[in-house]
């Protein structure tokens, strides 16, 4: 290609990219717009709901999609996050949100724990460990009466200032998980572009020959488990702030681990935006089955979520991203 | 003499451990699959012995077995249905693939049967005994005994037989136990049946002395876990081992920590064995 | 540059490597052959970092890697390719060649050079925006090799790279190697097509029943009677005694 072809090239690169950074804000515009568009309070409340979940499961894709290795133990960050905002208050009369950076830090070192010693070790055992340590902190906060027990912990009842974020209206927490949310894929974006992606993908890949290659296994799929560990706690962080409750269920319990693979598993585990697509389609059906079958306490939700669990194992692992691709490829062929 | 009483019913409830981690491992150590639904199928077993025993009548010595071909049925349909399928795939299909088979059999089990604990008739087993000072309650003699036989058995078959030893073919290459003549997918159609036939049989056993309920399942996958990890990946000699181990360290948690934390010991030592010895007491790494 | 002394290498009670010594100047192209079941496979292994010798000593450059990982002999300057192609299916071509850049390039934009020079190098530029799933044998054999340059080697130990091809591709292969030889890298090479031995190696080392029977130049390697007997068993002895 002659040196002016090249710079041709370039220049369009840069054309291109320029217009998908104006694409990416004029969504944000728009997304930012929406709670405006909801008249419903119920409405507003399922928008950041679903952000929330898109956060958790974009945090948990960073380690099972894009590494490759399956927590389905993610509640135990989760839980921390939450309860860490929670005692910050109920503790020390803190606002919860000054408890969220204890939170991350006290993940990042349940990562270590869980990580470190697992992933020399075939992929199994780093998901039995997440399962294992989910269970192990849930059983020791159900008694353990200081950090609430059974009972569980509540946050401010009443705000005593603008930082206890706790608001009546869900508009706010929409903007903060907005905000939260583009800074976490912005970040997943960033990585997989870099050293970092490229190696996490072929160690999820190949691991052998990835090895092979110079890659430090051990220590990506350790940072990748970090960042993937600090996200999930601060999701959790949030959601204890919007609802001024948590308890070892709701906190550490085995159904937030599987909503959070079960959302990016099916939008498309791997990919940048399915996990966010993932919530987009199950929080609203959940909240709708939810009050039209009253509760999950029956459990229909979830042998349902099993089921399409099994489904997406057996007939598209990539998920919804995975279907779309096969349909372009197909569309392609036909043309 | 409290100990020695904790020390005989860990080991009888040990035995049962072992039993259904042999089927376990037997499956991980044949085809690289972790089974998440193992703990779940120990539950459906316990229920198919729950339901024989209250809405037909049937005593032990025709439930156990029920459950066994019951199970045995299921593990077969699961390999051919499921999880041949996504062997050869990425790390996610096959975790996600019998993690979500285990939310299928508890929920569907808690929609169909209510989280309620129920139990089997009382008096299924005989009188409970003293013998030297300890209590021997019929129903977990009869359950530890009969697992540590079936587990022996089942060692014996993988050493001794010429099936086992095309199972064992099978797990150790496959592609040379292809060219030897060996066909792997009916070796580990078998290898899922035994395997679940194993979680039958234990879980027909354990109902005679525990409380039957969806939850049981979350646990007991667990206490899997942790017994093969300790006892080496594809060990049942190893899961033997570590079943009698972990079910005494149980009893003794509970007496020493509490009911409440027993699990939670069990929980440390799974995440302390994979810091510091994950090849397990007797197994390859 | 590489020194292996008394390699043993034990499966259980099974010796697939029984005392072997290698060692290999700056510069050459070495030939490990034998028949199947020798060891040279088992002993290549060893070399590449994939296995741990039981017993005995590797030595590259000076420094002693009998322990170390397959990471640490890449970044040493050991790279090696796969007898079955383990491209990272799912990545593209020239994304495949970036993983091996980025050894040696921490930024994305250095490392698509490099591996657009490799992709170039390697004859496999018109494929760099493929899926390196859809590509077929021998082009995955080639993506092997220009992965394995883009972590910059001084050796480079080829499994079976021109196994499986046609004619004509094995002679494509042979120039690869030729030019991969011009740019200074030592190559070993464990083959089975007797061509490429004898065309590409200046010295042969003959594995069977995990040792070392025979070394030299590959034509004088292939006539001596020990060499002989080892590929074609004991027939010759026996049909020579029934006569």
């Amino acid at each position: 290609m002659s040196g002016g072809g090249m710079a041709m090239t370039a220049s369009r690169g840069a054309w291109g990219r320029g217009v998908a950074v104006l694409g990416v804000l004029m969504v944000l515009a728009l997304a930012a717009l929406l709670p405006f568009a909801l008249q419903d309070v119920f409405q507003q409340r399922i928008a950041a709901l679903v952000l929330l979940a898109a956060i958790s499961a974009s945090a948990w894709n960073l380690i099972g999609g894009y590494a490759g290795q399956v927590s389905i133990g993610h509640a135990v960050f989760f839980g921390v996050g939450a309860y860490s905002s929670l005692l910050g208050y109920t503790l020390f009369e803190w606002p919860p949100i000054a408890g969220a950076p204890i939170g991350i830090l006290i993940s990042l070192v349940f990562a270590t724990l869980i990580g470190l010693p697992t992933f020399r070790l075939r992929g199994h055992y780093f998901s039995m460990a997440t399962i294992a340590a989910a269970e192990l902190v849930r059983i020791l906060v159900v008694n353990w009466p200081l950090v609430g027990g059974a009972v569980g912990l509540m946050g401010p009842a009443v705000p005593r200032s603008a930082l206890d974020l706790s608001f009546t209206s869900p508009r706010p927490y929409y903007w903060i998980f907005l905000g939260v949310l583009a800074v976490l894929l912005l970040l997943t974006y960033q990585m997989s572009r870099s050293r970092m992606g490229f190696y996490l993908r072929a160690i999820k890949g190949q691991e052998r020959a990835a090895r092979g290659l110079g890659v430090p296994v051990q220590r990506y799929k350790y940072y990748a488990l970090l960042l993937s560990a600090g996200f999930t706690s601060l999701a959790g962080s949030l959601y204890a702030m919007m609802v001024g409750f948590v308890d070892p269920d709701s906190g550490f319990g085995i159904l937030i681990s599987v909503r959070m693979v079960i959302i990016a598993a099916l939008g498309g585990a791997g990919t940048l935006f399915g996990p966010l697509a993932g919530a987009i389609i199950l929080v609203p059906l959940e909240e709708w089955t939810n009050a039209a079958f009253g509760g999950g306490g029956t459990g229909i939700t979830y042998v349902v979520y099993g089921f399409v669990i099994m489904l997406i194992s057996r007939f598209a692992p990539g998920g919804l991203a995975e279907i779309w691709r096969r349909l372009r490829a197909a569309g392609r062929r036909h043309a | 003499m409290i100990l020695a009483q904790l020390v005989l019913n860990g080991l009888l409830v040990g035995a049962v451990y072992a039993l259904f981690s042999s089927g376990l491992t037997l499956i991980w150590g044949m085809m690289n699959v972790v089974n998440f639904a193992h703990g779940d199928f120990v539950m459906l077993a316990m229920y198919v012995a729950f339901f024989a025993a209250t809405l037909l009548g049937w005593g032990p010595a025709a439930f156990v077995p029920l459950a066994a071909m019951a199970l045995f049925l299921l593990g077969v349909l699961v390999y051919l249905m499921l999880v041949r399928h996504v062997m050869r795939g990425p790390m996610l299909a096959q975790i996600l693939s019998t993690f979500g088979l285990a939310l299928v059999l508890r929920y569907a089990a808690l929609w169909a049967f209510s989280a309620n604990f129920v139990s089997l008739p009382e008096d299924l087993t005989g009188e409970v005994v003293t013998r030297g000072g300890l209590r021997l309650e019929p129903s977990r003699v009869l359950a530890g005994i009969a697992a540590l036989l079936v587990t022996l058995g089942l060692h014996l078959l993988l050493t001794r037989t010429a099936l086992g030893s095309r199972l064992l073919a099978v797990a150790e290459d496959r592609t040379a136990a292809m060219l030897v003549g060996i066909r792997p997918d009916p070796m580990q159609a078998l290898a899922w049946g035994i395997g679940a036939a194993c979680t039958g049989i234990a879980g027909g056993l354990i109902a005679l002395f525990f409380y039957v309920a969806p939850s049981v399942g979350e646990s007991l996958v667990l206490i899997a876990f942790v017994v093969v990890c300790l006892g080496g990946f594809g060990s049942v000699p190893g899961a033997l081992v570590a079943g009698l181990a972990i079910g005494v360290i149980e009893a003794l948690s509970a007496f020493w920590v509490g009911a409440a934390f027993k699990d939670v010991v069990v929980y440390a030592l799974f995440l302390g064995a994979l810091w510091f010895r994950p090849q397990g007491l007797l197994g390859k790494a | 540059m590489l020194e292996a002394q008394g390699i043993v290498k034990a499966f259980g009670g099974f010796r697939a490597v029984d005392g072997a010594d290698f060692h290999l100047a700056e510069g050459e192209i070495v030939g490990l052959i034998g028949p199947n079941g020798a060891g040279k496979s088992t002993f290549f292994n060893c070399i590449a970092g994939e296995l741990q010798p039981t017993a005995g000593r590797i030595l590259f450059q000076g420094r002693d890697i009998t322990t170390a990982p397959p990471e640490e002999h890449a970044r040493l300057g050991l790279a090696r390719t796969w007898q079955v192609p383990a491209v990272f299916e799912e990545m593209t071509v020239r994304e495949n060649v970036m993983v091996g850049a980025f050894l040696r390039h921490g930024h994305r934009q250095e490392a698509m050079r490099r591996a657009d020079e490799m992709l170039a190098f390697t004859g496999l530029s018109p494929l760099a925006a493929a899926r390196a799933g859809s590509l077929g044998t021998p082009a995955r054999k080639r993506l092997e090799i220009a992965r394995a340059l883009a972590t910059e080697p001084q050796l480079l130990l080829l499994d079976e790279a021109l196994a499986g091809l046609t004619p004509a591709e094995v002679q494509a292969a042979i120039e690869l190697v030729r030019r991969i030889h011009a740019r200074g890298i030592t190559l070993v090479i464990v083959e089975h097509v007797m061509e490429v031995i004898l065309t590409l190696a200046q010295r042969a080392v003959v594995f069977h029943q995990g040792r070392v029977i025979a070394e030299g130049a590959p034509r004088d390697v292939v006539e001596e009677p020990a060499v002989i007997e080892a590929y074609l068993g004991h027939s010759l002895k026996r049909r020579s005694a029934g006569a």
